[in-house]
């Protein structure tokens, strides 16, 4: 089993690019001043995962607003309007309203991708909503048919999936809504076969494309998402035992598996090796060819500094590992 | 001077009011820590301004306004011992806040706002002040926890710190206590309602002599019965005109049987509704709870309305009680 430990996703801003957010729209800034404290931030955040020992690296997402927002600006057909709560936490997206026939107008976040691989030389994964996730946060005042929708949605992002397969090493669709416990199983299962009709016309070979999946997981959500034809991010700390039941009971013997053992909400000091510790029954159950240790979610619900710890947890965490199952 | 509030459908706020100027130039000092005379001076300026528009409107039970808590979650931590403040945490967009750190045993260390309810209390022309308190397990849900990691351990610790504060509010004659707990329906499973109801019976064990309320809003109220019902309290304050009075069925089918206030008007948009739109509202409310047992107030807090809508829409709540009463009577 090969080992490897990356961030789930965003990485929190770095103060200085905090601040030219604010700087660049008040017009105290010019663009090209933002973009060079852009890049700063890039190599600080990509310099942070790799002196924390990171495996694979993501550019941290220091430009989205949300999962959503750099596709609904993007894509034709869409606007980013109200705010909504981001599930169950105290952080808010733009309900992207769908007043026209979406469609890709062209990359979203290949320049990202390519920002982060001047920086490093390790493997960089690429990160997209997935169809489902998108549709069911989305509000529809366009299509006739929620299926004509889910169509174009899924031929926009495969799009994007295609081009980001140029350039990143791993890529990430993002699906909560397929384990929000606000849905029925047969929400569910239709949310799956949704994603594996994606991941079914990509370029991308499976084993490279994660759908990461966190804020909840249990036995039978779990048993859903084995579904999936790719590899699949959990989160095993939102619901810490419904989560550990799921995988010893099911188990995994797909190729990819990204387990999400570093809290992405919480600031409570963890133990690396309590950890790997209680790992141990779930890989037991569990034997990938690739296994990242990674964080439950996205890192932006906690502060930079906060998170900067994460990161190191994570490492050590990835180094644990390898010592008691490499 | 006293005041006789009506017997049926008394109308009442959730607690806060659109800040004045006073408040603001408060905030400002408080920031550099300086809370001498002057800072308790605008407070007080300030909740003497919200009061005097609560009685000029009508109602019959009034609040302090909260004009000193900018933030209804950091304020508390402010307050109590135990509680750090984080650096910044996204909230949207580039905006942050920061979030209460539970860094030690969280205590009370002197009143919070027994103060502000005392004063209050000396010039609401005999109406009943509503005390408001953010609850324990909104105040856990809203915080980082770097010292218990156990959220019922912190959660009752909270609610014996709290419990000290309502004690030394109803021994002052306070008779309406309010525990605002909004993270209840956006995150609360099965296990936490019983560690919150927990919570709820540390906070008011004993204390029979006040009206005790809970306000929960914005997310899935549905979610809260039928295990709310169990709760150690007397009234349950909703947000209701948001959700098109949606929790109205459900409280039908579990024969609810305490103290309804039922949110009439939507903080929310600066639309006002009118008083017939008002009337409808508590009318859908009569068909579930008796008149003496249905309050009318907005869904929500008003601060972050202005002054002006705020204003409209309690009139015109105001006028669609007594409206009510007058057909019923």
């Amino acid at each position: 089993m090969r080992l490897l430990a990356g961030i789930c996703g965003s990485f929190p801003r770095p103060p200085a690019l905090r601040r030219a957010f604010d700087e660049l729209e008040a017009g105290r800034i010019g663009e090209k001043e933002f973009m060079d404290i852009l890049e700063n931030s890039t190599r600080e955040v990509v310099g942070l995962q790799e002196n924390a020992g990171m495996s694979v690296t993501t550019s941290g997402l220091l430009m989205w607003h949300d999962l959503l927002r750099p596709f609904a600006v993007k894509f034709s057909g869409i606007e980013p309007r109200r705010l909504l709560r981001f599930f169950d936490n105290n952080f808010y997206y733009r309900c992207p309203a769908i007043v026209g026939r979406v469609s890709w107008n062209g990359p979203v976040t290949m320049d990202e991708v390519r920002r982060v691989k001047r920086y490093t030389t390790r493997p960089v994964k690429a990160i997209i909503p997935g169809p489902y996730t998108f549709l069911k946060l989305s509000e529809n005042l366009f299509y006739e048919s929620e299926d004509l929708l889910v169509d174009d949605l899924i031929k926009a992002l495969r799009s994007e999936a295609d081009v980001l397969g140029e350039v990143a090493d791993f890529l990430q669709v993002d699906e909560p809504s397929l384990v929000d416990p606000e849905l029925g199983r047969a929400d569910r299962m239709r949310g799956i076969d949704i994603v594996n009709e994606l991941l079914s016309r990509v370029k991308i070979p499976g084993e490279k494309v994660i759908v990461a999946t966190y804020f909840d997981l249990d036995p039978e959500k779990y048993s859903l998402l084995l579904e999936l034809k790719a590899g699949l991010h959990v989160d095993l700390k939102s619901r810490v035992e419904a989560a550990r039941e799921a995988l010893m009971e099911y188990g995994f013997d797909g190729k990819l598996l990204s387990l999400g053992v570093i809290d992405s909400r919480s600031i409570f000091p963890e133990d690396p090796r309590e950890i790997v510790y209680r790992l141990s029954p779930i890989l037991d159950a569990a034997s990938p060819e690739t296994l990242i240790f990674s964080t439950s979610s996205w890192l932006d619900y906690i502060p930079f500094n906060e998170a900067v710890r994460k990161l190191d947890a994570l490492g050590r965490v990835l180094a644990e590992a390898e010592v008691r199952f490499g | 001077m006293s005041y006789r509030p009506p017997d049926k459908l008394k109308t009442t706020v959730v607690g806060s009011y659109p800040y004045f100027s006073e408040a603001l130039k408060a905030f400002q000092l408080r920031k550099k820590g300086q809370r001498g005379p002057e800072y308790e001076s605008l407070v007080k300026e300030a909740t003497r301004r919200a009061v005097e528009d609560y009685i000029n409107v009508g109602l019959d039970i009034i609040a302090d306004g909260e004009q000193r808590r900018e933030d209804m979650a950091v304020f508390f931590a402010e307050e109590l011992g135990g509680f750090e403040i984080s650096d910044l945490v996204r909230i949207f967009d580039n905006v942050y806040f920061r979030k209460p750190v539970i860094a030690d045993r969280i205590t009370w260390i002197h009143e919070i706002v027994f103060g502000d309810w005392k004063y209050a209390s000396g010039i609401s022309r005999g109406r009943p002040v509503k005390v408001t308190l953010t609850g324990p397990y909104t105040m856990y849900s809203w915080s980082f926890d770097k010292f218990y990691g156990d959220p019922r351990k912190a959660i009752l610790d909270l609610a014996e710190a709290l419990r000290k504060e309502i004690e030394a509010l109803v021994g002052a004659g306070a008779a309406y206590i309010q525990v605002d707990e909004p993270a209840f329906s956006t995150r609360a499973e099965k296990s936490d309602l019983e560690i919150a109801e927990e919570a709820f019976e540390i906070m008011f064990e004993g204390l029979d002599n006040v009206k005790r309320i809970t306000h929960i809003c914005y997310g899935k109220l549905e979610r809260l019965f039928p295990a709310i019902l169990d709760f150690p309290i007397d009234q349950i304050d909703l947000e209701t005109k948001n959700s098109n009075y949606k929790v109205l069925d459900l409280l039908r089918e579990y024969s609810f049987d305490k103290e309804l206030a039922l949110g009439v008007v939507d903080v929310h948009s600066s639309r006002i509704e009118a008083v017939d739109e008002v009337i409808e509202g508590i009318l859908r409310g009569l068909e579930v709870v008796r008149p003496d047992k249905l309050y009318v107030k907005p869904d929500c807090g008003l601060k972050r309305l202005s002054r002006e809508v705020a204003l409209a829409k309690l009139e015109n709540m105001v006028k669609a009680a007594k409206k009510v009463r007058e057909e019923l009577a």
